[in-house]
């Protein structure tokens, strides 16, 4: 090919763009044909996406969008190996989500609408993988949560599902301020935004010590990726389509702070990485808390992320500065984008593998009305076992290798946050496991469960595909020199700390498989067969532990509906007030009122007699006097 | 008694002056107001006439005949006028001529 | 003497003038003017300006008023109603008044030189001087004028013409 690389990523960034304007003006009632377009589009970019990272080349291109007085915007390309591994993974996870789509929305009647949705995302979050500056970077950023929005709103007849669009996306704003204010303090500070240039200033030794810039941009990352306290809007977007939470809940959108992350690493100090930490840490402990006790599959999934995406921001947050034992800075970028290579894949495994199983069960989402699938819908069942493996650590496959990298940088750094990822890994395959044996395992629970079946090849073929790379995905060796700039800075543990790291895992993996193989297994099953109650044996067993563990998933929701409620309303309506007396009363109307009272008074003096004439005459006479006399 | 000077005279010219004034706000009666305004033209003649004797100029003496003859035609043309209104208002009443009011 | 006269016809011409404004008749109020008329040609008699005083006795006392005496007569008016509370005779009066204490006051604080009249010699005591400024400077405002009389005259013949309605006589 002879396309000069920057063009090529301009047309990667643009063909899907075109698919939905395309979708937009022309093809709105045609929903077949939208999704032929979008998914046309998905190809051409994973094919050209490919093509940039293997034989493509790393560049920067830079150009001027438009001009303010002395500000102008900038519009350019980094493409260095860290977006060149992001770009692979959206386009090969966003190419399996259009193939799946096709048989999943097959009988939607707004097919159209959320293939052009599913376009414009790709068009923005390929737009945050490729900027160079974090203005281009914010303008996409806000793209992306339009298109997670529109997307998340598919079904809005439901209001559930316009109520969680609309969370989603204020949620998001609540970080993008602080995202903002980051920007503009960088930009005043160091009077640049481009990355390459930061990246320049920080070689070259200028002082890099502020805590508020890095933290504020963090705010973003704290939106966009649903850590600790913004994390309440992810649960609730799973009110859109299956495809949508894999490809934007779960691989893409959501490590797009993560990305950020990464990308603003230059402009980091230790005080704002063990903020991110102990930031990231909570997440994922808390997460994983609240996994535990769902009974929606997709909403099990979904705290499933929200834990491993606190995996992420933890492990970018241990790479400190410090000089203390073990690997530097580098290194959390390292391991924070490996593990979110890891989990784009087998995330988006399990979504898809749930949506296969919703779609089988005649669009039934919760677990204890599912059962026996295994027998049913083989290679679903084959398929969701090894995202399973994977997520909870399965020794060799990719997620053991990427959460091994992050226990090793927690252990060399940070032990209590060891400890504490330590007991969230358990929790994880605790979680994940039991996912698994109560969906496929066991018995059927319902008819639908009895009646269920495999989907087509557009539900199976990405399976297979995201199958293979979460099997095979964790070994550096399969990409080559691709991505080596990133790769090559994942930390390996060596010797006996090695053997300590592996340990643990598998300990860990251990604990949490086999407890929820003993609780939720077949004879726990049986014992609870017939029993009237709740159908989790969690519950059943220790109502008070799951009670507890209720309270905290819903904790988060409750404080921010009294703020609403109370707080802001009120405020609210003290504006309204003041809008509504104040400007438009007094102000708006007085000036009318006063402009009419002068018309009243001149209209007064019309009187049509002519002794008031000569009165007035003689104020006016008296008037000019006293002027003229001065 | 009042000195005789320059001053008295205006002086006298001036109340003259002011009480034509009052006549025209405070009467009613067309024609009453008509006379206060020659009241008013007749003080400002002693004003001309008391200035020239004092300055020893003869202008406003001569001023002064032009301004008698004036007054005399435009008392003719004004009594035309009033005649004229009465004819179609059947009144004199300088309030009820309000027509333009408003 | 001459302070006393002088006392005396000034006196006479402010009240009058009051009168005129007072009297609730109007041919009462006719009458009054006559008098003030009156009282302003002895003042200027005192400023000897004798051509003058006869003047406004002959035009002004002679003719206007007559004519004024006419049409009040003519026009057979009721006497002015009592004067009820309109809303602006408090304002009018008051105005007024200011206007009066305003000229006044100021008249009174003139700075003019107080001369001695009878120190000087008025000009305008001499006929002959009168005829010639008239008719030698003056000649183009005599003419104008003349012409202005004209003009009055064919005015108020347009103006005193019978409509079919109304049924007075032309007034001269």
């Amino acid at each position: 090919m002879t396309m000069a690389p920057p063009t090529l990523a301009f047309l990667v960034l643009l063909i899907p763009l075109a698919s939905a304007v395309l979708i937009a003006l022309v093809l709105r009632r045609r929903g077949g044909l939208a999704s032929c377009v979008s998914l046309a589009a998905a190809a051409g970019l994973a094919v050209g996406a490919a093509y940039l990272a293997l034989w493509g080349g790393r560049f920067s291109f830079h150009a001027e969008w438009f001009r303010l007085g002395e500000f102008s915007f900038p519009i350019g390309i980094l493409y260095d190996d860290l977006a060149a591994l992001m770009l692979s993974v959206v386009a090969v996870v966003g190419l399996c989500v259009h193939v799946f789509s096709l048989g999943y929305m097959r009988d939607d009647t707004a097919k159209a609408r959320y293939f052009g949705g599913l376009s414009i995302f790709m068009f923005s979050m390929v737009g945050i993988v490729l900027s160079d500056n974090l203005f281009m970077m914010f303008a996409f950023w806000e793209l992306v949560g339009f298109s997670s929005w529109l997307l998340i709103n598919h079904w809005h007849e439901r209001e559930a599902a316009s109520d969680a669009a609309k969370k989603a996306f204020i949620v998001n704003r609540v970080g993008d301020v602080g995202f903002l204010l980051g920007i503009v303090l960088c930009y005043w500070r160091y009077g640049t935004v481009n990355l390459g240039e930061l990246g320049a200033l920080s070689a070259s030794g200028a002082i890099f010590s502020s805590r508020a810039i890095p933290l504020l941009l963090f705010c973003g990352a704290v939106g966009k990726s649903a850590q600790l306290p913004l994390q309440v809007w992810l649960p609730d977007a799973m009110e859109g389509p299956t495809p949508v939470s894999a490809l934007i809940h779960a691989a893409t959108m959501v490590a797009a702070g993560i990305y950020m992350l990464c990308r603003i690493q230059v402009l980091m100090v230790p005080q704002a990485l063990t903020v991110i930490l102990w930031v990231g840490t909570a997440t994922a402990l808390y997460a994983a808390l609240c996994a535990t006790i769902q009974s929606d599959i997709k909403k099990a999934l979904a705290y499933s992320t929200l834990s491993q995406l606190g995996y992420m921001v933890a492990a970018f947050g241990l790479g400190s500065i410090s000089g203390g034992p073990g690997p530097g800075v580098a290194s959390g970028v390292g391991a924070a984008m490996f593990h979110l290579t890891t989990h784009a894949f087998f995330k988006a495994l399990l979504f898809l593998g749930s949506g296969s199983v919703i779609l089988g069960c005649h669009h039934e989402q919760d677990i204890f009305r599912m059962g026996g699938l295994a027998g049913r819908m083989k290679f679903t069942f084959v398929a969701f076992t090894v995202g399973v493996a994977a997520i909870s650590g399965l020794p060799f496959l990719s997620g053991f290798f990427s959460k091994d990298a992050i226990l090793y940088l927690a252990f060399a750094n940070n032990r209590p946050v060891f400890a504490v990822l330590a007991f969230t890994a358990a929790l994880t395959a605790f979680y994940m496991v039991r996912l698994w044996r109560v969906v496929f395992l066991g018995a059927p629970r319902s008819q639908a469960a009895g009646h269920a079946h495999e989907g087509g090849w557009s539900l199976t073929a990405p399976l297979a595909i995201l199958a293979v790379l979460a099997l095979v995905g964790g070994y550096a060796g399969l990409y080559g020199h691709a991505f080596s700039g990133v790769l090559s800075l994942v930390p390996e543990a060596v010797g006996a700390d090695h053997a300590f790291i592996f340990a643990t895992s598998v300990v860990a993996l251990l604990v949490g498989a086999g407890t929820a193989l003993v609780l939720y297994g077949k004879r726990a099953a049986e014992r609870g067969e017939g029993q009237a109650g709740p159908p989790d044996a969690l519950e059943r067993g220790a109502p008070v532990l799951f009670g507890a563990l209720v309270r905290l998933r819903s904790s988060f929701d409750r404080v921010y509906d009294y703020y609403v409620a109370k707080v802001q309303q009120r405020f609210a309506l003290v504006l309204n007030f003041f809008d509504v007396i104040v400007l438009a009363g007094f102000i708006i109307r007085g000036a009318a009122g006063c402009a009419g009272l002068v018309g009243l008074g001149a209209r007064a003096l019309n009187v049509g007699r002519v002794n008031a004439y000569v009165c007035w005459l003689l104020a006016g006479v008296v008037l000019l006097w006293a002027l003229a006399a001065r | 008694m009042l000195p005789d000077t320059i001053n008295t005279y205006l002086l006298v010219s001036a109340l003259l002056f002011a009480i034509g004034f009052l006549g025209v706000i405070l009467r009613r009666n067309t024609l009453v107001i008509y006379m206060c305004l020659e009241l008013m033209l007749v003080a400002s003649t002693l004003a001309l006439v008391a200035f020239s004797r004092f300055n020893r100029t003869m202008a406003g003496n001569v001023f002064v005949f032009f301004i008698l003859t004036v007054a005399a035609a435009e008392v003719a043309v004004g009594l035309a006028i009033i005649v004229a209104l009465f004819r179609r208002r059947q009144t004199l009443q300088a309030d009820r001529f309000d027509e333009l009011k408003n | 003497m001459s302070s006393f006269l002088f006392t005396f016809f000034a006196v006479f011409t402010v009240g009058c003038a009051l009168g005129v404004v007072v009297n609730r008749n109007a041919v009462n109020a006719a009458m009054c003017l006559l008098l003030s008329l009156l009282g302003v040609a002895a003042l200027f008699v005192r400023l000897e300006a004798f051509l003058l005083a006869f003047l406004l006795l002959l035009v002004y006392a002679g003719a206007v008023v007559t004519l004024f005496l006419f049409i009040v007569m003519l026009l057979d008016v009721q006497g002015e109603p009592a004067n009820r509370k309109r809303p602006g005779v408090l304002a009018s009066a008051a105005a007024g008044g200011l206007l009066l204490a305003g000229v006044v006051s100021l008249s009174l604080k003139g700075r003019l030189a107080a001369a001695d009249p009878a120190a000087l010699s008025a000009p305008g005591a001499s006929l002959k001087l009168y005829a010639s400024e008239l008719f030698t400077r003056y000649l183009l405002p005599v003419q104008v004028v003349g012409f202005l009389l004209l003009i009055a005259m064919l005015g108020v013949i347009v103006l005193s013409r019978k409509d079919e309605a109304a049924g007075r006589g032309k007034t001269g």
